[in-house]
């Protein structure tokens, strides 16, 4: 049996709707389909969706997603730790 | 064999001494209301009649206070309350004769979790959903989870009636300034991940991106490894590749992904600035 690969056009095609049905966006109304439901509901098979969801979810945002949640994660924890041991001089400038 | 009349109270015992914090049980069925087909507790252990699940090893005051952000990351592992969840399945198939399947605490999918453990802990009454995401215990705020599908009729406890979330100080936080401190620290509509807002006494979230969570709660693991080994495959430049795979960025994630079913949350700016996750005890 040969390896599966996803074919980039059929990504292309389905990477939004797949996105927007699964869990990855959520909002209060409805909770996330899993693959086998979204499969049945866009006419594709489980392991192209389970396919097209992992790789979209890792090609939401770019690399640079990667470098502001470090800037984002460093200024928020000075901060806190500014506001809860009292110390301004904490807090990044 | 009749199944013993005090085994719920044993096996909580077991739990409290195996190190959890908190012990609870969750009917089996109940998952199928809210979770799709092949991640509810019968598609992975057919006959599942409950599950067990533990919390725990939270972060202590001084890890919340840390300045540096990757203190948490490292520290924030589920490895100590696995501990416990997997002698509490070995006690079930040894004591009791009933199968007990520990809850893997990888993926089964890109990053669909095998079972929500969030969901399992909201079945069996140990908290309740927060508007950043993750389940507060009212008297213990943030834990780590792990359970046990079993097909042991243990008698099931109940969803918790009243959330921490929110806790008075962000009701108050809401009512002067229409957010809370989870919403501000990282609000969906300024690059972050969430968006709500409190109706009445209750928190109501109405954005989580979660693909954008996934690059600050798993900056450095497999996500980012992913990111950065498709630049450093792109870069035709030999020396600019070198700086790439040899530099910080991808030093830390191989260190991290090296633990990557332990350690596995490197954010945690929404609860460090939470009421109810932690408090803000004072310490000297």
């Amino acid at each position: 049996m040969a390896f599966f690969r996803l074919d980039p056009d059929v990504y292309a095609r389905h990477k939004d709707e797949v996105l927007r049905l699964c869990n990855s966006f959520q909002t209060i109304e409805r909770r996330g389909l899993s693959d086998r439901e979204i499969a049945e509901r866009l006419g594709l098979d489980e392991r192209t969706v389970t396919e097209i969801r992992v790789v979209a979810e890792r090609d939401c945002y770019p690399l640079d997603e990667w470098e502001r949640a470090i800037e984002f994660k460093r200024k928020a924890c000075a901060e806190w730790s500014a506001l809860a041991l009292k110390r301004p001089d904490l807090k990044e400038p | 064999m009749t199944f013993p009349a005090n085994a719920t109270k044993h096996l909580k015992t077991l739990a409290l001494k195996f190190g959890a914090t908190v012990v609870g049980v969750a009917d089996a069925a109940a998952f199928d209301a809210h979770a799709p087909a092949k991640h509810r507790p019968a598609d992975l252990l057919p006959g599942a009649r409950t599950v067990v699940v533990v919390g725990g090893a939270q972060p202590r005051a001084g890890d919340w206070v840390a300045t540096s952000p990757w203190l948490l990351s490292t520290m924030g592992t589920t490895e100590r309350i696995q501990g416990v969840g997997r002698r509490l399945a070995q006690a079930i198939e040894s004591e009791l004769g009933y199968y007990a399947l520990f809850v893997p605490p990888g993926t089964a999918s890109g990053d669909a979790p095998f079972l929500s453990l969030m969901l399992a802990a909201e079945l069996a009454g140990l908290g309740r959903r927060s508007l950043a995401g993750p389940i507060l215990s009212r008297e213990h705020g943030f834990m780590y989870w792990s359970a046990v599908i079993t097909t042991a009729p243990f008698d099931v406890d109940g969803p918790e009636d009243e959330p921490a979330c929110p806790a008075p100080p962000c009701r108050e936080m809401w009512a002067r300034e229409g957010t809370t401190p989870c919403l501000r620290v990282c609000p969906a509509d300024a690059g972050g991940c969430l968006g709500g807002r409190l109706d009445g006494d209750r928190a109501v979230r109405t954005v989580y991106d979660a693909a954008r969570c996934n690059t600050r709660v798993h900056t450095h693991w497999v996500g980012g490894f992913q990111k950065v080994l498709e630049e450093t495959l792109n870069e035709p430049d030999r020396e600019r590749r070198k700086m790439l795979v040899y530099g910080d960025f991808m030093t830390r994630t191989l260190w991290a992904i090296t633990y990557s079913s332990t350690n596995i949350a490197q954010c945690f700016e929404c609860m460090r600035v939470c009421p109810a996750a932690h408090g803000l005890k004072e310490m000297r």
